[in-house]
Parts: C-alpha cells; structure tokens; sequence
C-alpha cells in the first residue's frame, strides 16, 4: 500500500485514533496498539485545581504516536487559534486538528469561522487539518489557504451513522490535492472500509472504538477495514452492471442442444 | 488580602503570601508543573518560563493540560 503523506512526514497507517471515551488509561492504550495507527488527537482543558488527577499523557508514547491536539469546545475562530497556540506551547508540535463547532446539539463545525482560524494560523506556521462539513468548496478554500488536509465528516461526531454525506465525500476527494481524512460519525470497520474504498486518505475514528464491549478488539476490526478498503482502492474496482454476468463458462453444459 | 483569579476562580491569600511566580503556584496547588501550559493575563507561558515568571495580585491565570479527545 502506498504511504500516506502530510505536510511531508509519511505514515504507514491511514487509520486516525481519538483518544476520548475510553474507560481507562489502559485500555485506551491498549486499542491504539491494536489500532496499528501513528496520529492520536488529544484536547486541552482547564486544570481542575481542586481535584488533580494522573496526566493521561504519560499513558501514550511520544515517540511511537504523532500527538495530534484539536482545538474542540471552541465556538468561534479566535477561541480555536488561542487553544492551538497553547497547545502548540505545550508539545512543541505545531500540527493541530482546527475544530470550531459552536453548535452543542449536531456540534457541526462552522464553516465561516474555521476558514479564518485556518488562515490565522497557516500564518502563525501551524499545519493545520481543519474538521469541516462535507462542502467541496470550503475544502477548496481551505486547501487554496495552505491547509495540510481536508477532514470531513461522514455524519455527526459520535453518532456512528456511517457516511450520509457519501456523495459530497466523493466530490471533495475528486477534487483535492490535500490527503482527505474522513472524521466523525464512522461506526463500523465496514464505514471506514466504505470511506476507504471512495478514495479517501485517511480516517479518523474515536467513538466506536472507545465505547465498543471490546475496545482493543474493534480498533483492530478497523485496522483491517482500513488496510481492506484502501487496497481495493488502489486495486481499481470493477465495474458495476444492471444485467448479470455469468462468472463460469456458458458452454459445456450437461444437457443435449435439444433438451 | 491579595488575590489570584485562577481558571475563573478568585483565590485569595493573607498579604505578603501570594506565591511569588507560577512555578511556586503549581507547587501550592499540587500540579506537575511539566504536563501544564500557562496563561497569564493572557499571555501564553511555557513550562520552563514557569520559575522566572513573576506573578502580581489581580492577574488572571489559565492552566491548561491534554486531556483525551477525538
């Protein structure tokens, strides 16, 4: 399989892991093994001075996985570049996962807001992957802008609907020269496998993995949905028809011509 | 009394015991001053600025850290 490329670093997985909603350190651990994958997101909070608690950042390791901040709970560009720029003060790493979703119902991402906030920190040296809606001409202008991908959603985040913007997905991925990594609302390896097999780059799943009966299981089920629907990508499917096409010889058959 | 407003919250301290910069703070409050990011009035401070930065009553300090997240 060929390497997925961002901003230039190469990785061998095109499998993205959420860090969120896993009940322990440990499994969480655990399923990004299994996972196989090299990009983790992780957000930034408050310190909850009154009740300090381990710093879940020990439990994964820095050298084997990408460390990928977003900038999710910000409602408008100024609060995104503001967490970016503290995220990039604590890691040194200047990647960030532009997330701006003022909407706490659907927590779809504003279009308008997340194009300024990727421009400010493109600017600012940032390589940026902006989380958008499934809009070709927003990935346009994003990419025009300088961003490193495009990462739209298949559905709401957390919902685990699968791809309903399928048909938008496939314009933006026909049309980009920025890897596409399809983010949000892919609840089955065979989602993720569907994206894959589209032509997306890259995937990003956290939900259905964290909150599966077996974690570390189901991030190995995406792993190989992943590995699956890329190689049927590059493999070139075959064409779809109305009519059937009979897969044996029509000739030979047991029968005399009269019968 | 002097006072630190820290992540929203007013925190207050007998005069002439304010912790004298953010390394100090953190060491008060018990936070592992590595996993942790500061804001000062604003302006960002990085973890090894946390010991020569001074801190004066009525400033507004955020501390931030990763947490898990998709």
């Amino acid at each position: 399989m060929d390497k997925l490329v961002i901003a230039e670093r190469q990785f061998n997985s095109r499998l993205l892991v959420g860090t969120g909603k896993f009940a322990s350190c440990e499994i969480m651990a655990d399923a990004i093994e299994k996972s196989g994958t090299e990009i983790v997101t992780v957000a930034l909070r408050r310190v909850d001075i009154e009740n300090e608690n381990d710093d879940m950042l020990s439990a994964i390791d820095r050298k084997k996985y990408l460390l990928l901040p977003n900038t999710s709970g910000a409602r408008d560009a100024d609060e995104a570049v503001r967490l970016a720029k503290l995220a990039r003060a604590a890691t040194g790493i200047e990647w960030v996962k532009l997330e701006v979703t003022p909407d706490p119902y659907y927590l779809l991402p504003d279009p308008v807001e997340t194009l300024k906030a990727a421009e400010i920190l493109i600017k600012d040296g940032f390589v940026v992957l902006p989380y958008i809606n499934a809009d070709p001409i927003l990935a346009k202008k994003l990419e025009d802008a300088g961003a490193a991908t495009v990462m739209p959603l298949g559905s709401p985040i957390g919902s685990n609907q699968g791809l309903k913007t399928r048909s938008s997905l496939e314009i933006i991925i026909q049309q980009s020269n920025v890897p596409v990594v399809v983010d949000a609302g892919l609840g089955l390896p065979s989602h993720a496998a569907e994206a894959m097999e589209i032509g997306a780059d890259a995937v990003l799943v956290n939900t259905a993995i964290a909150t599966a009966a077996e974690p570390t299981e189901m991030a190995k089920a995406f792993r190989l949905a992943v590995e699956a629907g890329r190689l049927a990508y590059e493999s070139g499917s075959a064409p779809v028809s109305k009519r059937a096409s009979a897969s044996s010889p029509l000739t030979g058959f047991l029968r005399d011509e009269n019968d | 009394m002097e006072m630190l407003k820290i992540n929203g919250v007013e925190k207050q301290f007998p005069a002439g015991q304010l912790p004298p910069t953010v390394a100090e703070l953190l060491k008060q409050l018990g936070i592992e001053a590595a996993t942790v990011v500061a804001e000062v009035d604003g302006q960002i401070i990085e973890s090894k600025k946390f010991a020569r930065t001074r801190l004066c009553s009525g400033q507004s300090i955020e501390l931030v850290r990763f947490v898990a997240g998709g």
